[in-house]
């Protein structure tokens, strides 16, 4: 066996790096002035700052707002992994019952807008919702016995809808990784929990730190379902701020301190990956042997039953529950079939680009770190701290006054897509070639193959799985955008998140409830054909 | 390697595919230039038929864009160096008025405003009222009897309301004109002391009508401080709901209006197609459409109101829009967390 774990310095390429340097800082630059004009953009608004909005709200509420919304996102981020890394457990690495349909199904609730679970679960959990009115009519009493506009039932309904960025990332480490380390330790007597503890959880900590990044930074810069269940974020606040007093410099600056925020959690994230990297030389993992569940295989099965029906079949059926008539259902998605190809095609396209650059970035920050790669990484990550109506504002700015040909095309909205996504995209990919040794890559230098016929031919075939994860992420990510779209979209051209949003406030749920469906079934669609491809 | 290449194409087919429309998109957009751009805050359902009949009748084509009256003014403000926007649709004239200094919009006084009154149009041309809503309070038949229910807002302190009252926050520009209005009437210190009572009182604060109108339609509160449209939408629905324009003996501040304004778009490139839907959309026949679909207050002398109450049917505020519009900023600076 050819395994090896290693515990060491990230690998260096010594050679020709200055020439190296020079070669790759054109395309570096050109994408951090892409990504970030709309940061800098900001910053210059916020630097002609002398709003009293802003010291007001200094002086009364902000570090409130800043402890809460940190509060919320990190609750929903433990919620998350509690729920998706069991999952990911029960299905790679037990015999658990129909754990090839759990690894199939496991990642769906992520085509699930949360903001449409929040709007369905309220039919259910709010206070007009089917458990109160029961409530009220079996004991005459009046009151809630449930109340979902609350800080629990916003953690439970994000926590539903974002837990698949946990499973997904853990379950394909899982999957990746050999279980030989695991097998050592038990037949050294190790128990099941310590073996979990001491050999697969350490080995999966950049995963799970990656998959509880993105669900803890879309928690911070979440607008859609924090609004639905009326709780106060900060992204809420500059919402309001920009909505009552359109105030650009205060939302600049309030915009920038989230920017912070999220810089302080990256560097949280690197500080706890440390400075370990666990790596296989060998091109495939051996399947692992499952640890078998004997007497307790049917109570296991409960636990991925129940989330499934909790995350997925509730809220599907909820939204079911909504249509008034079926013909009416037929006549609106008929009616509106070419709002879903302008879905369609903006998130594909944001997809492609993303993992295009995706794989630029993650490959130049793994192996030409020092050659502008680590820049690039970490300048990428910064996009995911903009809330979507900002970067909406922003965009508009630059484009309209700078690139005029462009605005006012759908364009704009896959721009406004692959900027707020492109954080997914390179923590997807870099996830994936962190596990491939670069002595694989490296054999095949040796061998005569130039960078690009190496990556075509090495890296790509080694990751696939991974590139195919990371578009189906972005796809969807994409497909469900609503506050950026909002503003960017030209006139005439809207998104199915765009008009379920418009039947939302229209009270008109038969209607949205018929498109949120439609959403989430093509949504879901590339997501269970490449888990298909991984469970066959 | 055969596979690969394989693959390789079958990608290249899949882009392409996705690019051509994409392509054929940018084409078509920027030689439709001569569509008239539409900013609707105003809901689709209440603004498409007025915009299908506008096309039926001139030819023009109209390219329409729904959202928030407050996400458009941030957007007009982002794009005022090149305005890509002819016409733009408020929800109320505070909202207009209240960025007027910064020039975003053209001037055009309508000979179809004629007949307005001067309460719902600005004497420049800025703005113009083409229907209205007022501020009302709705309440849950089941939950509260008709009988108890308040005739006047400044009676939704007393105790017996405790916690029974919704309200949007001042994200929605109709809470803000309302309360733009309360400092007008009674004054800052008055205002903010009657307000404070509301609050001590347990006045529930939502992001928005929707969420107003949705619960106490449901059950979730007795009442709720809202806009006239909300209850007859919500009466349609098969909600148990009650209405009272709210105080309207003699001396009493009256239902506040606020007027859904059209306004032109300085810079708009197809200014006369601008100005002959602002002629069409404030005509007596478009009014009566608004009316019908959603339950708005027609301000045109001549528009019968069908089954909503009509102007000439309660005591409206009596208030001055430009007052109220120059106000919102004062009003925020007041109420910092409303």
């Amino acid at each position: 066996m050819t395994l090896e774990t290693i515990t060491r310095r990230p690998s260096r390429v010594p050679t020709r790096r200055y020439l190296g340097a020079v070669k790759w800082s054109i395309p570096v630059a050109v994408l951090l002035v892409f990504f970030l004009s709309p940061l800098a953009n900001l910053l210059v608004e916020a630097v002609g700052i002398k709003s009293p909005a802003l010291a007001a709200l200094f002086r009364s509420t902000l570090p409130w707002l800043i402890l809460r919304t940190l509060l919320l996102a990190l609750a929903t981020t433990l919620a998350a992994v509690s729920l998706g890394l069991p999952l990911a457990w029960f299905t790679v690495r037990t015999d658990v019952p129909g754990r090839r349909l759990w690894r199939w199904l496991g990642a769906l609730p992520l085509a699930i807008p949360p903001y449409i679970g929040a709007l369905a679960f309220l039919n259910l959990l709010g206070p007009g919702g089917g458990v109160n009115v029961l409530y009220r009519e079996a004991t005459g009493a009046p009151g809630l016995i449930v109340n979902l506009y609350s800080f629990g039932g916003t953690v439970f309904v994000l926590s539903l809808f974002t837990y698949p960025l946990v499973f997904l990332f853990t379950a394909s480490a899982l999957e990746r990784s050999h279980s030989a380390f695991e097998e050592v330790a038990r037949s050294l007597g190790h128990r099941s929990g310590e073996v979990f503890w001491r050999i697969t959880f350490p080995l999966l900590r950049p995963s799970l730190l990656a998959g509880g990044l993105l669900v803890f930074l879309y928690v911070l810069a979440d607008f859609g379902a924090v609004s639905v269940l009326r709780q106060q974020t900060f992204t809420t606040e500059i919402f309001h701020l920009l909505n009552t007093r359109f105030d650009q410099a205060a939302v600049a600056a309030l915009s920038i301190i989230l920017t912070v925020i999220t810089v302080s959690v990256l560097l949280a994230q690197r500080w706890l990956l440390g400075r370990r990297s666990y790596v296989q030389i060998e091109g495939r993992a051996r399947p692992a042997r499952p640890n078998r569940l004997g007497p307790w295989r049917p109570i296991a099965a409960l636990y991925p039953a129940t989330l499934m029906a909790v995350s997925l079949g509730l809220p599907l059926l909820l939204l079911l529950l909504q249509i008034e008539s079926w013909p009416g259902a037929a006549a609106t998605v008929l009616d509106q079939a070419g709002f879903l190809w302008a879905s369609v095609w903006t998130a594909a396209v944001a997809a492609t680009v993303g993992v295009g650059i995706g794989l630029f970035a993650g490959y130049l920050a793994l192996r030409r770190a020092r050659q502008g790669g680590a820049a690039l990484f970490w300048g990428l990550q910064l996009c995911y701290a903009i809330p979507g109506t900002v970067l909406g504002l922003s965009l508009i700015l630059l484009y309209n006054s700078w690139l005029p040909w462009v605005y006012g095309t759908a364009v704009m909205v896959v721009i406004g897509y692959t900027i707020r996504f492109i954080p997914q995209a390179v923590q997807g990919i870099t996830g994936a070639l962190r596990q491939t040794h670069h002595q694989l890559e490296e054999a095949a230098r040796g061998l005569g193959l130039g960078a690009l016929e190496t990556v075509r031919r090495v890296v790509i075939p080694l990751i696939r799985p991974g590139l195919l994860a990371t578009w189906v992420l972005v796809f969807i990510s994409s497909m469900k955008e609503l506050a950026a779209t909002l503003l960017l979209r030209p006139a005439g051209f809207d998104t199915l998140p765009v008009r379920i949003w418009i039947h939302t406030i229209e009270a008109d749920y038969s209607k949205a409830s018929t498109l949120a469906l439609v959403l989430v079934a093509v949504s879901a669609l590339p997501l269970l054909l490449v888990e298909w491809r991984r469970i066959t | 390697m055969a596979l690969l290449r394989s693959r390789a194409s079958v990608f290249l087919v899949i882009a392409c595919l996705i690019l051509v429309p994409l392509f054929l998109l940018i084409g078509s957009s920027s030689s439709g230039a001569q569509e008239l751009v539409v900013y609707s805050g105003r809901k689709e359902i209440a603004i498409k038929p007025v915009i299908e009949a506008f096309e039926k009748k001139t030819g023009i084509r109209v390219a329409l864009k729904i959202g928030k009256t407050g996400g458009f003014i941030n957007q007009l403000i982002q794009e005022r160096r090149n305005p890509q926007a002819d016409v733009f649709i408020s929800t109320t004239a505070g909202a207009v008025i209240s960025i007027l200094d910064r020039g975003l919009f053209y001037p055009y006084v309508s000979p179809a405003a004629g007949s307005l009154p001067d309460a719902y149009k600005s004497p420049d041309g800025f703005w113009t009222g083409i229907s209205g809503r007022a501020r009302i309070l709705m309440y849950n038949t089941q939950l509260i009897k008709p009988e108890e229910v308040p005739r006047s807002v400044f009676d939704l302190t007393d105790p017996k309301y405790r916690g029974l009252v919704a309200i949007a926050s001042t994200r929605e520009r109709t809470t803000l004109g309302w309360l733009s209005a309360l400092v007008d009437f009674l004054g800052e210190a008055e205002a903010k002391a009657y307000v404070e009572k509301l609050r001590a009182n347990g006045l529930h604060i939502l992001p928005d009508n929707t969420d107003v109108r949705r619960g106490v339609g449901n059950g979730e509160f007795a009442l709720g401080l809202t806009n006239s449209p909300n209850f007859y939408l919500t009466q349609r629905e098969g909600s148990p709901v009650g209405v009272i324009f709210p105080d309207q003996g003699p001396g009493q501040m009256g239902a506040l209006i606020n007027p859904n304004t059209v306004s032109i778009v300085r810079g708009a490139g197809n200014l006369d197609e601008a100005k002959q839907f602002v002629d069409f959309i404030l005509s007596p026949e478009v009014a009566a459409t608004l009316v019908q679909n959603a339950f708005e207050i027609p301000l045109h002398p001549d528009v019968t109101p069908g089954v909503v109450q009509g102007l000439g049917d309660f005591s409206p505020a009596a208030v001055n829009q430009s007052r109220l519009g120059s106000l919102a900023e004062r009003t925020l600076e007041i109420f910092p967390d409303f």
